[in-house]
C-alpha cells in the first residue's frame, strides 16, 4: 500500500514536485536568513575585535576612565611583566601589544615645503614576520599598492588617506605628535604602501607603523596603551571572555593603585554591549518571525495540497479505505514532502550562505561615511543551527497544513464529502 | 430477515439540516433487494435516489430506520467497519468514472485489492481477470488519460468488480456516454450480473439503463412511488 501511495506521490508532480519546490524555497530562505544574520553579527564582532577592542583588553584604570581619548600618559608601564602574568594565568589566550595614537602627517614637496598635510590616527602592532597579530590583521593580503614595512620607520597608509595625501611609494612623510610625557615628537617615515582595510572609517584616516617604531617616537619603551587578548583561533566566546575578565579584575580588587591593570571585554567597549544585545534580540526576533512567516506559507501549501485532493479521498473512501487511513497517508505524504523539501532547501540555503560567506556583498559605497567598525563587505556565515532550523518550517508547517486540511475528511459526513466533490 | 435479501431497508428516513430547519430527503422507505437482482432507482432530481444509494453504500447513516446489508445494520457501524464493508462487499461505479489519473489502468483496478492486502500474484490474477471481463486486458499499462470515456467506464466497472463484491452501486453510469458505449456498458453489467451473481443497483434517468432493469423502483419526493418487477 505504501509503495502504491509513494508511486502516486512521485508521479503526481503537483503533489510532489511543486510542494517540494515551494518547501525547498521556503526552507532555503529561512536557512539563508539565519546564516546572513549570523554572518553580519559575526562580522561586526570580528572587525571590532581585530581592530578596536580585542576579545578583551588590558589597560590601566585611569586609562579606562579616559579610554575615548586614548591618553598615552596613562599607559601601562613594565608591560613585559604584565604580559608575562597574563600569559601565565591565561595561556590559552594570545596577548599582544597595540598602540593607537593621533598626530599630523605632512608630505613635503621637493623643496621641503608642505605639499599635503592631514590629521590621522596611527596604529602600531608587531610586524615581525610570523607574529600572530600580523596574521590576525591580515594587512599583507590587503595591500593595494607597495609592500609591508620591513625596515625601521616605514609607514603604510589607508588607501583613502594615501589618495588624499597624494603620495607615491618612496615619498617621505613626517609625523608630528607628542610623546608619552607630552614632549613634541617628529619623525620621518618612508611611505611603502597603501592598505585597504575594508572599513571606511579606517581606510580614510589610519596609518600603520611597526610597534618598535611607535615605542621610539612615543618614547614608550616597555610601556603600552593597550594589551589585546584573543581566544584560541580568534573565536569569540562571550562567556569565556567574561570569566577571564572577572577573574583578572578580581585579582586586583584590593589594589588601590590607579594605574593597576583593568580588563575590559569586547562588549564593554565602543557601546557594543547594548548594540550586541540589541542586534541579538532583533535578529532572534526577525529570525523567529521569518520562520513563522515561512511556516504560514508552507502550512498553506500543505493545506491547499490536502484540499485539492478531496475528490481522490472520496474515491478512496468509496473503494473501501477508512477515513483514518486516508488521513494517516495524507500526513505521511506531508512528512515525506516536507523532509525532502527541507533537505533540498537546507542544502540550497547552505550553498547560498557559503557563497555569501566567500564572496560577500560590497557595501563600501553605502557605508562610505560610517564611523562604525563595520566591514565594507557583508558576509553570511555557515553555522550549525542552519543544519536543522529549516526543518521547522519545512516539515512541521507542511505537516500542520496537512493536519488541518485533513480534518475536513472527518468533519464532513462521508456522503457530503463524497457528493460535494463530484464523485 | 430473509437470507435471500441482500439489502433490507426498513422504515428509513433521512433528513438533512438546512439552516435552522430540516429537509427530508427520504421518508419511511421500505425495500427488500434479493441477491442477484438487477434493480434501478429512477425519479426526478431531488427525489432521493443518490441519498438512498449513499445509505446503502454505508456512506451515510439514516436519521431513522435500519439498513441491513447481508443481515447487518450498517447504521451502527464505525467508520472503519463501514470502510471494511465497502471494501469487501460493495463496489461503486460513478457517472464520471473517477479513475485515479496518475495510476495505470492495471493499478486503478488493483487498488481495492491492495486494501484487502492480497498477495501480488493474487492481485495480478484478479486484475487481469476483471479487465478480461470488460475486454480491456490489452490496455492494462495505459493511463486513464490515454483511453476513451467508454473504456474509462469499463475500467471503473473492472475496479468495482475485481474484489468480487456482493453488491455494485452504479450512480448514473451511462450519463457521460454515447448510445453505443452506453449499451456496451449495460451489456457488460448484465453479463456480470448473470455470470457472477452480483447484485446491481442503479440510479439513473437514462432510458437505455431502464431498458435493461429487471426491477424499477420509482422515487418521488423521498418516497417510493412505484416498485415494478418486469
Amino acid at each position: 500500500m505504501f509503495e502504491f501511495l509513494f508511486k502516486g506521490l512521485i508521479r503526481d508532480k503537483s503533489r510532489s514536485l511543486l510542494p517540494v519546490i515551494v518547501v525547498s524555497l521556503g526552507v532555503s530562505l529561512s536557512v539563508f536568513f539565519v546564516g546572513y544574520i549570523e554572518g553580519m553579527m559575526g562580522d561586526m564582532v570580528d572587525q571590532n575585535a581585530r581592530f578596536g577592542t580585542g576579545h578583551m583588553k588590558v589597560m590601566t584604570r585611569e586609562y579606562v576612565k579616559n579610554i575615548a581619548q586614548k591618553p598615552l600618559d596613562l599607559s601601562i608601564l613594565e608591560t613585559g611583566e604584565v604580559i608575562q602574568d597574563l600569559e601565565k594565568r591565561y595561556p590559552e589566550a594570545d596577548w599582544v601589544k597595540r598602540f593607537n595614537f593621533g598626530g599630523i602627517l605632512d608630505v613635503p614637496d621637493e623643496n621641503g615645503q608642505t605639499k599635503t598635510q592631514g590629521i590621522a590616527g596611527g596604529m602600531a602592532f608587531d610586524m615581525t614576520e610570523g607574529n600572530s597579530d600580523l596574521k590576525r590583521l591580515n594587512i599583507a593580503n590587503n595591500i593595494v599598492e607597495g609592500r609591508m614595512p620591513n625596515g625601521p620607520f616605514e609607514i603604510l597608509l589607508g588607501q583613502g588617506l594615501a589618495k588624499r595625501m597624494n603620495v607615491k611609494i618612496g615619498d617621505q612623510i613626517t609625523y608630528f605628535g607628542s610623546t608619552m610625557d607630552g614632549s613634541m615628537s617628529f619623525q620621518n617615515f618612508t611611505y611603502v604602501g597603501a592598505v585597504q582595510f575594508g572599513l571606511s572609517v579606517m581606510d580614510d584616516k589610519t596609518f600603520l607603523i611597526d610597534i618598535k617604531d611607535a615605542e621610539q617616537i612615543l618614547d614608550m619603551e616597555d610601556a603600552v596603551q593597550e594589551i589585546y587578548g584573543y581566544l584560541p583561533n580568534d573565536i569569540y566566546d562571550d562567556q569565556a571572555i567574561e570569566e577571564i575578565k572577572n577573574s583578572y579584575n578580581q585579582s586586583f580588587a584590593n589594589d588601590d593603585d590607579e594605574y593597576a591593570p583593568q580588563m575590559l571585554a569586547l562588549r564593554d567597549q565602543n557601546g557594543l554591549s547594548t548594540m550586541l544585545d540589541m542586534v541579538n534580540t532583533m535578529s532572534s526576533a526577525f529570525t523567529f518571525f521569518f520562520i513563522i512567516a515561512m511556516s504560514i506559507v508552507l502550512w498553506n501549501t500543505g493545506l491547499l495540497g490536502g484540499l485539492r485532493r478531496y475528490t481522490e479521498f472520496g474515491i478512496r473512501i468509496a473503494i473501501g479505505e477508512s477515513k483514518r487511513d486516508i488521513y494517516k497517508s495524507l500526513l505521511l505524504e506531508s512528512v515525506i514532502v516536507g523532509a525532502i523539501g527541507s533537505v533540498f532547501g537546507t542544502i540550497l540555503g547552505l550553498l547560498l550562505t557559503l557563497y555569501l560567506q566567500e564572496v560577500g556583498i560590497d557595501m563600501s559605497e553605502t557605508l562610505g561615511n560610517s564611523n562604525v567598525l563595520f566591514s565594507n563587505v557583508i558576509r553570511a556565515k555557515v553555522v550549525p543551527t542552519q543544519f536543522w532550523i529549516g526543518f521547522f518550517p519545512g516539515v512541521m508547517a507542511t505537516f500542520l497544513g496537512a493536519l488541518l486540511s485533513g480534518r475536513g475528511i472527518f468533519k464532513r459526513q462521508t456522503s457530503e464529502l463524497f457528493n460535494e466533490l463530484g464523485v | 430477515m430473509n437470507t435471500n435479501n441482500i439489502i433490507e431497508i426498513q422504515n428509513v428516513t433521512k433528513r438533512f439540516p438546512v439552516g435552522e430547519t430540516e429537509f427530508t430527503a427520504l421518508s419511511d422507505i421500505n425495500l427488500k433487494i434479493k441477491k442477484g437482482e438487477f434493480t434501478g432507482l429512477i425519479g426526478p432530481s431531488g427525489s432521493g435516489k443518490t441519498t438512498l444509494l449513499n445509505l446503502i453504500g454505508a456512506l451515510d447513516i439514516p436519521s431513522e430506520g435500519e439498513i441491513l446489508i447481508s443481515g447487518k445494520n450498517v447504521a451502527v457501524k464505525s467508520d472503519a467497519e463501514s470502510a471494511l464493508l465497502r471494501n469487501e462487499h460493495i463496489g461503486f461505479i460513478f457517472q464520471s468514472y473517477n479513475l485515479l489519473p496518475v495510476y495505470s489502468i492495471f493499478e486503478n483496478v488493483e487498488f481495492p485489492l491492495l486494501l484487502q492486502k492480497k498477495s501480488k500474484a493474487e492481485r495480478k490474477h484478479a486484475v487481469m481477470q476483471a479487465l478480461d471481463w470488460v475486454g480491456l486486458s490489452d490496455i492494462a499499462n495505459k493511463k486513464p488519460s490515454q483511453i476513451s470515456g467508454g473504456q474509462a467506464q469499463r475500467v471503473a466497472i473492472a475496479r468495482s468488480i475485481v474484489k468480487k463484491p456482493d453488491i455494485v452501486l452504479a450512480d448514473e453510469p451511462t450519463a457521460n456516454l454515447d448510445s453505443t458505449n452506453a449499451y456496451k456498458i449495460m451489456d457488460i453489467l448484465k453479463k456480470l450480473n448473470e455470470e457472477l451473481g452480483i447484485t446491481f443497483m442503479f440510479s439513473s434517468h437514462d432510458s437505455k439503463v431502464i431498458e435493461y432493469l429487471r426491477r424499477v423502483i420509482t422515487l418521488e419526493d423521498g418516497k417510493v412511488k412505484n416498485d415494478e418487477t418486469k
